[in-house]
Order: C-alpha cells, then structure tokens, then sequence
C-alpha cells in the first residue's frame, strides 16, 4: 500500500477556516461554477427575450439563420466539448490506488461532488423558473414552422442538455475518484443520470410528432408524456444522498476523531 | 496498480454514532453537508415539478379561463400526488422529515411566479391577470401536518390526500371569484374569464382544444365543484399509493450499488 494522501485543501483544515473568505474558500466550485452559470443564463434569457420576436418568428429568413441557427451551433459545439472532452478527461486521470486515499481526501472529493451539484442545482433552478414554460408561452403567440424555434434552441438544444453534459462527467468522476462508488455502479445516481439524459431522445419524438400528426401545443398531450416519464428519475435522489451520507458520516468520525467533544 | 479496497471503505452503514456530533468539528461538517444537501435536493424538486406540473396539469394552470370546475380540480391534484409521492417516503423514512408536499407546492409556487412573469407576461405579452399561478402551498402544509400528526404513511395517503384534493378549489376560490363573475358579451352569456380567453387568442390551443367544462349534462350546475371535489380525493388516495409504492421500491430496493466488479 502506497502512502497516505490528503487533500489538497484539507477539509480539516478548512473546516476552522471561519468567516468570509474561509466559507467562500469551503464552497468555492458552488461560488465560482454557479456564478458562470447564472451569468450564462442570464445571457441567454436577455437574448431570447430580444431576438425572440424581432428575428426568430420565420425560419426561413436570413436573419434566422444568422442570429438564431447560429447559436444552435455553437450551442452543440459547446455542450459536445463539454461532456466528451470532460468525460475522457477524468476518465483518463482517474485513481489508481484507491486504498491509498486518506479520509481527509476522500471527504474532501465527497465535498467536490457535492459542490458541483449544487452548481447542476442552480442550473436546474434556472430551467424551472426561466425555461421551461418560455416555450409553453413562445408556442401560444406564434406559429409553429420548424422544429428550431428561439425557444427550443434555448431548452432543447442548450439548458437541459448542458445538465446531462455535466452529469457524465460528474458521474465518471465519482465512480473513479471515491473508493464508496469505485468498482461498482450505484444505482441511483446511473438512474439520475441516465432519466435526464433520455430526456434528449424523448426530444426527438417530440418534434418529429409536432412535424407530422400533432401541430398543436397542448401541453398535458401524450405525446410529451416522455418528457414526463424521464423526470422521474429525479425519484432516485433520495437514494442517492442516503449512499453519499452513510460513508461521510463514517468519514466526519473519523476525521474528527481528535476534536475535543464539548458538552 | 491497486483496486482493492480495506473493508471500511466500502461498509454502508445504516445507524450513526450521534456522540460524533457533539465535537465542534463535526458540527461544521454537518451543518456545511445540510445547506448543500437540502439546496441540491430542493433544487432539483423544483425542476421536477415544474416539469411535470408543467405537461400535466400546466394547459389548466396557465390562464385563468381554464381554470374549470371539472377538469383543473382533477388533474392538479393527481399530478402533485405523483410526485409527493415519489419524494415523501425516501424522506420520511430515511430523515423524518414531514417537509415535502409542503416544499413541492412552495418551490413550484416560487418558479411559477418567476416564469408567468418573465415568460408569460414580459417575454409574450400576456396580462398577469390572467396568467397567474394558483395557490397549493396551504394543501401542501396541510398533507405534512397529517403526516406529523399520525407519523403514519397510510394516513397521510388517506386523510391528507383526500384534502389536498378535496379542498383545492376553496383554497383557491379567493383568488378566482371575481373572474366567474358572468357578463353578457354581444348578447352570450360569459364569465369574465371566458371573455379573456376570447379576447386573448392561443395560436396553438384553439377552440376544439379547451378542455374545460366539456359535459353532457349541465343541469347538475353547481353541484358539480365539490362533485368533482369528492372524486377527485378518491383518485388521488389511489394515486398517491401507488406512487408511494413505487418510491418504496425505489428506496428499498433500487437505492443500491451493482455488484463489485472485477
């Protein structure tokens, strides 16, 4: 067994960091990361709510393809880079000696995990109260000509997938980086993971439904029940935090082991 | 290169030693795990129920003229039992915490707010009077408090979801009755919802798509709220089993890893 390795960034140490700086230095991938994300999503909503009504009502213009197709691309360019480039990074500098991992380490990776899901958190937030009924409402005040509308191009095509971009790699890089999940898959987090990514799929139908028997958008018709379906796979969080619970709580015991109890 | 793990690694505990947390250290770990856990879990609770409140139910809560006695009242209700359901008993049994129908329908309220806002009023143009969201926040604290007061699931499936959806329309009433008020318009008789509706054109939710107060036999006329009322707490008793059932499933049996590999 090789020797014993800590954290960079000691959680123990960090723990009695007290004030500003140290709760900002604790939480840092939550400041950072959901910083960059609000900023994202604050762009494109001012974006959208621009170039929505004043260049994106007819696909087949020019301007169209220039404001709106654009983003498209770029869009899949990003998110393709993202959580291809991402998943082969960690997977390729992934633990080779999990019994060498100190307990400070690995919560300290257990804190990592769940700093960047706080930031997919905050992501998902800003899909719920900005995204997803733009669409429901885009849909009630034009008329439907190509399955690339403003909105779409927005939700379909950016804000969800980006949730799968970053789940990937986070999902390969707790099943390489923390000895509890290393070797073995944990059904839950397979089950987050693989919901949310089937949304994408379920896009597919979608549009290919509206484009030939279904040029309505009634919300509660079947044919979105599979976005429906695959939400549930959020049910599956529970589980998940319980497993990531039982060994942080193994991991603070021991961590704390010489702290002075108090009464 | 070594895979081998000691056999405290990989021990999944179920009971905790609670003296760990009278040591100043633990304290600040766990107190800095609750904020994260609670804002993670709570975050994406949000945007599961404003997905699917949103492809359910939404078409009935999105304007004020759908807002029916027969259709709305049904559907809602339904549609929060699934998802209570799914999230209440991992959370019950695992932390005991009677918190999630009330933290549903305040977490789709807050997102609702914000989205009928940005999306409905400033991005389409659409009056907020006639887009804003219902409240179910009330039903919400009500199905917690039956469960923390009998601390059984099979209560809460029966008592509190038959007043979740028992009692959706008079918790709502406030906030629609001036819109029921009826007005004569081009000699028809309309409420003054309807007229809104008519006014404000659904380019891809036309007429034959508006599913409110569609029936046969009208004559039943104001009986109809707490028929509906009743019928629809007896679905959502049903509903709210099985999407307990489900999730037990999923806690007992699904919250688990594969076998080791290699």
């Amino acid at each position: 067994m090789s020797q014993a390795r800590t954290a960079y960034y000691s959680e123990a140490n960090l723990v009695n960091d007290s004030g500003a700086a140290g709760h900002f230095r604790r939480n840092r991938i939550f400041y950072v990361g959901g910083a960059v994300a609000l900023a994202i999503a604050i762009a494109l909503r001012i974006y959208q709510q621009t170039m929505s009504f004043s260049v994106g009502t007819d696909y087949y213009e020019p301007e169209f393809q220039t404001y709106w197709m654009s983003l498209l691309y770029i869009e899949v360019v990003v998110l393709s880079a993202i959580g291809i480039i991402g998943s082969v990074y960690v997977w390729f500098t992934r633990e080779t000696d999990a019994a060498s991992i100190s307990p400070q380490l690995e919560l300290s990776r257990y804190f990592k995990l769940l700093g960047v899901l706080s930031v997919i958190g905050l992501w998902a937030v800003t899909v719920a109260a900005l995204a997803i009924e733009s669409d429901a409402s885009w849909h009630q005040v034009t008329i439907r000509d190509t399955d690339f509308t403003p909105t779409h191009i927005v939700i379909f095509y950016f804000a969800i997938p980006l949730l799968t971009a970053i789940l990937i790699p986070t999902f390969i890089w707790t099943h390489t980086r923390i000895p509890a999940f290393m070797n073995r898959v944990s059904l839950p987090f397979l089950a987050v993971v693989c919901g949310i990514f089937m949304i994408m799929p379920n896009y597919g139908f979608n549009e290919w439904g509206h484009t030939f028997f279904y040029a309505e958008e009634l919300f509660s018709a079947p044919i979105h029940y599979g976005f429906v379906v695959m939400g549930w796979s959020l049910f599956f969080l529970v589980p998940l935090a319980i497993q990531i619970i039982q060994r942080m709580a193994q991991l603070i015991a021991e961590v704390s082991k010489d702290d002075t109890a108090v009464a | 290169m070594s895979v081998e793990l000691p056999a405290d690694k990989i021990t999944d505990v179920q009971r905790f030693d609670l003296s760990v947390l009278t040591r100043p250290s633990a304290q600040k770990f766990y107190k800095r795990f609750d904020g994260i856990i609670i804002f993670v879990l709570f975050a994406f609770i949000a945007l599961g129920i404003m997905l699917q409140y949103s492809l359910t139910a939404g078409d009935w809560d999105y304007w004020v003229d759908w807002r029916d006695r027969r259709w709305w009242p049904l559907v809602t209700p339904i549609t929060f039992m699934i998802f209570i359901g799914g999230f209440m008993y991992p959370v019950w049994r695992a932390f005991r915490l009677p918190v999630i129908a009330t933290a549903v329908t305040t977490l789709l309220a807050l997102s609702s707010w914000v989205s009928r806002y940005y999306n409905f009023h400033l991005f389409a143009d659409f009056p907020m009077s006639f887009v804003f969201p219902s409240t179910y926040i009330a039903l919400g604290i009500l199905m917690d408090c039956v469960l923390a007061m009998t601390r059984s699931m099979i209560m809460t499936t029966i008592v509190g979801a038959f007043l979740f959806a028992g009692l959706l329309w008079p918790v709502n009433w406030p906030l629609l009755a001036a819109y029921k008020v009826p007005v004569e318009y081009n000699g028809l008789l309309l409420s003054v919802s309807d007229l809104m509706g008519y006014e404000y054109v659904r380019t891809t939710t036309p007429e034959y798509l508006r599913i409110i107060e569609e029936s046969t036999l009208r004559t039943f006329g104001g009986s109809v709220t707490p028929l509906t009322a009743v019928f629809a707490a007896f679905a959502s008793i049903l509903v709210f089993a099985l999407a307990t059932m489900a999730s037990s499933a999923i806690y007992n049996y699904a919250g688990r890893y594969t076998r080791r590999i290699a």
